[in-house]
C-alpha cells in the first residue's frame, strides 16, 4: 500500500516538473489536495526543476525588474550629478545620503510587506482613518522614522566634525531639517502608496507581496534623491 | 492601540543595522570624496550601484531560504543543481546590471552634460565583479549558518546585506578606480 502510494507520488511529480512552467495546471491543485504537499513545495518543484535551466529561468525572471531599477535610479542619481558641486561641498549630507536611502528602502519594504500581510489576514479592509491595525503601523513607523533620521542626522554632523568642514549651528539646523522633511515626506507618501496599490492588486486577485516590494522599493529611493536634490537647493 | 509592541521593536532594530551600514558607507564616501565623487557621472552610477547588490542578493538569499525550509536545499551540501543554478544565475545578473549602469551612466553623462567618459563603464564593470565576488559567497555561506543555528534567514539577511552590501560596493568602486 505504501509503496503504490509512493509510486503516485513519484509518477505526479515527474509529471508536474515536466509541465510548462508559466501556465496554471490542475494537477498542481490535485496533487496538493491528495498528497497534503504544500503549494509552496510543488511551486519550486515546478519552477526549479531537474527539467528547468536555473540561471535561465532566474535572469529572464529578474532581469527586466533589475534593468527598470538601475534606469530609475540612475535618473535620480542624474538629479545629484546636477547639484554635483553643492552635494560634495556638504560633508554631513555626503555621509547622510546612503544612510537615509537605506532607511528610507527600509520602510517601503516594512510598510508593502505589513500591509499585503494585513490584507491576506483580512485586517486592513476599509480605509486608513478606519482599521485600527493600519493606523497603529503608520504612527509606529512615523515615530521610528523620526527617532533614526535624527539619530543618522546627529552621527553625520558629529563625524562631519573630525573632516576639516567647518560646521556651524545654521548649516547643522539645516541638515537636521532637510534630513525629517525628506524622510517624513517619502514615508507618508509611501504609507499612501502602499495602501492604494496594495488594495487595487488584491481586488485584482494577484499577491500584493509580488509588486508592493519592488514598487515601493524604487519609489523610495528615487523619491529620496529628487526630494533631497530639492531640499539641497532650497536651503543652500 | 499599543505602539511599542513586538513589532516595533523589531522594525526599530533593523532599522538601526541600516542606518549603521549607511553611515559607515556615507564616511567612505565622504573620506574619498576627491578620488570618489569627482569622476565625472559618479553621482549618476552611485545610487544603482549600491542598490543592485541588494536586489540581487536580496533575492539570492531569499531563495536560498525558501530551498532550505522546503527541504530542497540541504546546508551541508554545496554542490547541488539547484545552488549551482542559483550561484552562475547571481553573477550573471551582476554582470549583466553593472554594464548596464556603467552604459546608462556614460550615457546621461553624455547627452546631459556632454562630457565623454568610457572609463565609467570599465569602473561600474569592474567593481560590480569585485562586488560580487565577495557579496554572493557571503550571503550563501551567512544563509546557511543561520538556517543551521535554527534562525529564519528572511527576517535577518535584508538589514544584513543592505547593511555590508553598501559597504563592500563603495570600497569596491575605490579600489577599482585606483586600479584603473
Amino acid at each position: 500500500m505504501k509503496n503504490k502510494q509512493k509510486k503516485d507520488i513519484n509518477y505526479y511529480l515527474t509529471k508536474l516538473v515536466k509541465l510548462e512552467r508559466r501556465k496554471y495546471h490542475p494537477l498542481v491543485h490535485k496533487v496538493h489536495r491528495k498528497h497534503n504537499i504544500s503549494k509552496k513545495t510543488l511551486f519550486y518543484i515546478r519552477e526549479y526543476g531537474p527539467h528547468s535551466h536555473i540561471p535561465r529561468v532566474i535572469i529572464k525572471e529578474s532581469i527586466k525588474v533589475l534593468l527598470l531599477a538601475s534606469i530609475i535610479s540612475s535618473i535620480g542619481g542624474l538629479a545629484f550629478e546636477n547639484i554635483k558641486d553643492i552635494f560634495i561641498s556638504l560633508i554631513p549630507i555626503i555621509i547622510l545620503f546612503p544612510a537615509l536611502n537605506g532607511l528610507i528602502g527600509g520602510f517601503g519594504g516594512i510598510v508593502s510587506s505589513k500591509f499585503a500581510s494585513m490584507l491576506h489576514e483580512g485586517k486592513a479592509i476599509g480605509s486608513l482613518l478606519k482599521s485600527r491595525e493600519l493606523k497603529t503601523l503608520l504612527i509606529q513607523i512615523l515615530i521610528i522614522s523620526t527617532i533614526t533620521t535624527s539619530l543618522s542626522a546627529l552621527v553625520s554632523l558629529v563625524l562631519s566634525q573630525f573632516s576639516s568642514y567647518s560646521l556651524n549651528f545654521d548649516i547643522a539646523l539645516k541638515v537636521f531639517l532637510i534630513a525629517i522633511i525628506d524622510s517624513t515626506i517619502l514615508v507618508m507618501a509611501l504609507f499612501f502608496i502602499a495602501i492604494k496599490a496594495g488594495i487595487y492588486l488584491f481586488k485584482k486577485k494577484e499577491d500584493p507581496n509580488n509588486f508592493l516590494i519592488p514598487i515601493t522599493t524604487a519609489i523610495a529611493d528615487f523619491g529620496n534623491m529628487i526630494i533631497l536634490s530639492f531640499l539641497i537647493i532650497l536651503f543652500f | 492601540m499599543k505602539i511599542f509592541d513586538s513589532t516595533f521593536k523589531e522594525i526599530f532594530s533593523s532599522q538601526i543595522i541600516s542606518l549603521v551600514g549607511g553611515v559607515i558607507t556615507g564616511t567612505i564616501i565622504a573620506f574619498y570624496t576627491d578620488k570618489l565623487l569627482l569622476l565625472p557621472g559618479i553621482l549618476i552610477l552611485l545610487p544603482g550601484f549600491l542598490e543592485m547588490r541588494g536586489n540581487i542578493s536580496g533575492s539570492f538569499a531569499s531563495r536560498l531560504s525558501s530551498g532550505l525550509f522546503l527541504g530542497v536545499i540541504k546546508p551541508n551540501k554545496t554542490t547541488i543543481h539547484l545552488l549551482k543554478g542559483n550561484l552562475i544565475a547571481s553573477f550573471l545578473l551582476a554582470i549583466i546590471v553593472s554594464g548596464v549602469l556603467g552604459i546608462i551612466a556614460f550615457l546621461f553623462n553624455y547627452f546631459v552634460f556632454h562630457i565623454m567618459t568610457y572609463k565609467i563603464i570599465f569602473l561600474s564593470l569592474i567593481a560590480g565583479i569585485l562586488a560580487n565576488l565577495i557579496e554572493i559567497p557571503l550571503t550563501l555561506f551567512a544563509t546557511f549558518y543561520l538556517f543551521k543555528k535554527g534562525y529564519d534567514p528572511n527576517n535577518i539577511m535584508a538589514p544584513f546585506i543592505t547593511s555590508t552590501g553598501d559597504i563592500i560596493s563603495i570600497c569596491a568602486l575605490l579600489i577599482t578606480l585606483l586600479i584603473i
